[in-house]
């Protein structure tokens, strides 16, 4: 199982938000510096000649602060550094493509624990990542017994 | 615990015989074939005499771990469920038509099937590419969440059903409730669509450029703008699809439009 699964600093809030801080108890790197996802080259990291999936990623707020929905996860990743005016969406794309490529997604840790067939971690978002669902097995219910009929 | 196992004494004797998957997956004891011809980064993969598993697992195989990123797959012969969960990047052509739910809940590959297609397909899909040369049945692109998905001829009833995101373009006539139930995402039809459209749509836009035979519950029609007509004209230049000369935007009227604030904190209960 991936150390990134260890989420005992986590805390899950009575609040009606749901952001990947609060479903991994930590931030990135990436969501307070602007210059680590300057690079990131959208259209050669999606699939077709254009954004493809990408289109429907917006800027839009969480907690009233900038945020992209990651829909692997079912949680908004907040943005904190400065997006220059008219490059809102650029940035939001960018931000989820470095989340996904580094593995960060709660979504994606928790493959580790219950994907059922063989597939890449990173599924379509880096090649060569390393094989998850392998060895899955079914959970079992402490105390359950299978009934006689 | 074993995902794979004999059944128990007593519903081999009644109901259930051969082996239990506790994944739901039939045939759970196919292996990958090893028939396809594999040249560098290519292959070419004969399904003529193979089970729709075995085909299955020999794409997985191939694109996993033989480092294959195009493939072309000869005679699908109509089967079901053909290219389905792929999750990563990769080119797939094949040469034929599929049965019901081909190339469902993919994410990643960019998908050509020269031929026709059944229920579902691309139901779920995440991300990449599939193009259809002829007619697609019902349901088509249901769930659908992200990518393109280019029907060339016609499609059934309850096209982009439950659709959240992604663009589906077809190319000919689309059948009744299409967009039903359809919460984000694009539609562009550029032929005539049937009764009901866009019945109890939360959100998303659907062109079309033929007639509507009628709209569906809280569906209204809306102004066409230049985003609108630069999405058309990007995804018609890419598809290489002759564009007709005006289309129609239709969209969510809201007032269907109830939330429950409770929902993220019940959600929270089972993280």
């Amino acid at each position: 199982m991936s150390e990134r699964l260890e989420i005992s600093e986590r805390r899950l809030s009575g609040g009606k938000s749901i952001d990947t801080e609060e479903l991994t108890g930590r931030t990135f790197p990436y969501q307070f510096d602007r210059s680590l996802v300057d690079d990131v080259d959208l259209i050669a990291e999606t699939p077709g000649d254009d954004l493809n999936w990408l289109e429907d990623i917006e800027l839009m707020t969480e907690d009233g602060i900038p945020a992209v929905f990651d829909r692997y996860t079912n949680a908004f990743l907040k943005i904190h550094f400065e997006i220059p005016a008219g490059r809102e969406d650029e940035y939001a794309r960018k931000v989820l493509i470095k989340h996904l490529q580094e593995g960060n997604s709660y979504g994606i840790w928790l493959k580790h624990k219950h994907a059922k067939f063989a597939q890449p971690e990173l599924g379509p978002w880096l090649d060569g990542s390393e094989t998850v669902g392998t060895n899955w097995t079914p959970p079992v219910l402490e105390g359950w017994q299978k009934p006689l009929h | 615990m074993e995902q794979v196992m004999q059944a128990p004494q007593e519903e081999s004797a009644g109901k259930r015989t051969g082996k239990y998957d506790v994944r739901g997956l039939a045939d759970p004891d196919a292996t990958a074939p090893n028939t396809a011809i594999v040249t560098g980064t290519t292959a070419e993969l004969d399904a003529a005499e193979l089970s729709t598993r075995q085909i299955n697992l020999e794409l997985r195989r191939l694109l996993h771990t033989e480092g294959v990123t195009e493939i072309t797959l000869h005679n699908p012969r109509a089967r079901h469920s053909i290219a389905v969960g792929l999750l990563l990047r990769c080119r797939i052509k094949i040469e034929g038509s599929l049965g019901y739910f081909g190339c469902g809940i993919i994410d990643g590959p960019e998908i050509h099937i020269a031929g026709r297609v059944g229920w579902s397909v691309a139901e779920n899909m995440m991300s990449g590419v599939v193009v259809i040369d002829k007619n697609a049945g019902s349901l088509t692109g249901a769930a659908f969440r992200g990518g393109d998905l280019v029907v060339r001829g016609h499609v059934g009833a309850r096209t982009g059903i439950d659709q959240k995101g992604g663009t589906i373009i077809v190319g000919g006539n689309a059948g009744s409730m299409t967009g039903f139930m359809m919460q984000r995402g694009r539609q562009i039809i550029c032929g005539d669509v049937g009764h009901g459209m866009g019945d109890s749509m939360y959100d998303g836009s659907i062109y079309v450029a033929g007639k509507v035979a009628s709209l569906g519950v809280d569906c209204v029609e809306a102004e066409m703008t230049d985003a609108d007509n630069e999405l058309i004209d990007r995804k018609f230049a890419s598809y290489r699809i002759d564009r007709p000369d005006s289309f129609r935007k239709f969209v969510c009227g809201r007032k269907l439009w109830n939330y429950d604030n409770l929902e993220p904190n019940e959600r929270k209960l089972v993280l």
